[in-house]
């Protein structure tokens, strides 16, 4: 609940499964970006529980919920990349600086980056990627931790249909290798396209699971 | 931990880089502030060397009635003797005195030279040991040599000595308080440009902490900065410092001439000098921490 006793969410229970893919769907202020937030642990919820397998978000201490944190894929519809980060920096930078420089870490970046066809974009910086590829740099940052679940919020929302799709077909692909994906978006068509579980939000309501 | 730390400098160095002309006013606030602060400690410094230099020549003139007994003169050689403070004495006999009355005084010479007699005392001259020589032992064997048989007078001249002591404590005291003001100044400026070197780079923090990164991590580079522009400032102050003294010497010995001598007259000690680099460093490490503790 926001202030002046407005709810950005309200009596929304659900449960995603282990391995799932589902999309958050819903107009514009429909809370599709608040459940991913309090998913994130960016916000506490006022009333009500967030758990994730079976922690509860909210009785987080700050360290944990900093592991918690590298734990979760994000991807964003504006990227969130660093500008003054390299590809790689932004892909890697927060495992290399807490010691993760083991063969295997670096092997996994590079894994990462050559598995979404980013290993010639690595010295790059984000400026200098197309929005296709600044997403799919996202995307990498998003997997290199094994991530076992990954949180997208109109992830195609600043990409034309071809790279729409391309996003979401990767997204797939990440799914199929086990990791649970929550795709929050408005783009019925790539829903449709890629056929799974959708849940609909309206003002705050859980209005539909189909 | 060393990945961490080449990180918290390559972002410091690059944030201060971006924002040079803030971080240049920045360095010189502190660089003022710590020129203050070094000058009052050069200046007290130099005092405390004089003070301690005269007192190290400083002595007792011990002056002779001229009917003094051979006896008497026995009991205050023995007297001198077994005092620790009296590092060594010299007898200057009634001729002796006037030789060097007619050297130091060439054009009052003739004037002794009219008298029927010598007017000047013998005396024994003492000089004395510093370090057994403290202000309330002194005063107490003066009083003890004025009640002596045989002995005219006593001259003691390590009062002003003193006093040029708690001068120097005064002036160092007033360095010390002057100099904690203006670097309490330094600190809200360097938390001023930190902050908003931290602005600058909000976005960067917000998608770091998205991204887990502890708190240290987001901490660290903006202590850094502070670190780094104090230490700069504190550079800048020695640098200025030496250059004042440099200029300011030779003016200081020509217009005191031989009561300081050239050697007398030094630059801060290297540890005050370090100490000094320290305190500007503590300064940036303190104003950066205000800016980064707005990272939660």
């Amino acid at each position: 609940m926001y202030g002046r006793g407005i709810y950005a969410l309200r009596d929304v229970s659900l449960v995603v499964e282990k391995g799932e893919f589902v999309f958050l769907t819903g107009p514009s202020g429909a809370g599709k970006s608040t459940l991913l937030r309090l998913l994130l642990r960016q916000e506490l919820p006022t009333e009500g529980t967030v758990r994730v397998a079976g922690r509860d978000l909210a009785k987080l201490t700050p360290s944990q919920a900093q592991s918690y944190r590298r734990a979760v894929g994000f991807v964003f519809q504006d990227f969130k990349l660093i500008p003054s980060k390299t590809v790689l920096d932004n892909v890697g930078l927060v495992p290399r600086v807490l010691g993760a420089t083991s063969v295997q870490q670096q092997r996994r970046t590079f894994q990462v980056l050559k598995w979404l066809g980013l290993q010639h974009r690595m010295s790059a910086y984000p400026l200098e990627l197309s929005g296709g590829e600044q997403q799919r740099v996202a995307i990498a940052r998003a997997l290199v931790n094994e991530p076992a679940l990954i949180l997208a919020d109109e992830p195609t929302g600043n990409l034309d249909p071809d790279l729409s799709l391309e996003i979401m077909n990767l997204l797939r692909d990440i799914n199929a290798r086990g990791t649970t994906v929550l795709v929050a978006t408005h783009n019925r068509e790539l829903m449709r396209h890629v056929g799974r579980r959708s849940i609909t939000l309206d003002h705050g309501h859980l209005v539909e699971t189909a | 931990m060393a990945h961490w730390f080449a990180y918290c400098f390559g972002e410091a160095l690059a944030s201060l880089w971006r924002q040079k002309v803030s971080v240049i006013l920045s360095v010189l606030t502190i660089g003022a502030a710590l020129l203050v602060l070094g000058g009052f400690l050069l200046v007290t410094v130099n005092l405390e060397r004089a003070v301690s230099r005269w007192s190290a020549a400083a002595e007792f003139s011990v002056y002779l009635s001229d009917d003094i007994s051979p006896e008497q003169r026995v009991a205050l050689n023995m007297l001198l003797g077994s005092h620790p403070a009296v590092a060594s004495r010299e007898y200057v006999s009634k001729a002796d005195a006037a030789l060097r009355f007619r050297r130091d005084f060439p054009d009052l010479a003739a004037g002794l030279a009219d008298m029927p007699q010598n007017p000047l005392p013998a005396s024994i001259e003492v000089r004395l040991n510093p370090a057994r020589a403290d202000g309330a032992t002194l005063e107490a064997f003066a009083k003890q040599l004025m009640q002596t048989a045989g002995v005219a007078d006593v001259r003691f001249d390590r009062r002003w000595l003193e006093r040029l002591g708690q001068l120097a404590s005064i002036v160092r005291w007033a360095g010390w308080i002057l100099g904690a003001v203006l670097l309490v100044a330094s600190v809200l400026t360097v938390a001023t440009v930190v902050r908003l070197a931290l602005h600058a780079r909000r976005d960067e923090v917000d998608i770091m902490q998205l991204m887990g990164a502890p708190i240290g991590l987001l901490r660290g580079p903006l202590v850094v900065e502070g670190i780094l522009q104090g230490g700069a400032g504190s550079l800048v102050a020695l640098v200025a410092l030496y250059a004042g003294f440099v200029l300011v010497r030779g003016r200081i010995l020509s217009v005191l001439g031989p009561a300081f001598e050239q050697a007398a007259v030094g630059f801060l000690p290297a540890g005050l000098s370090a100490l000094l680099v320290l305190v500007g460093m503590a300064v940036g490490c303190a104003g950066g921490y205000l800016a980064a503790r707005h990272v939660r």
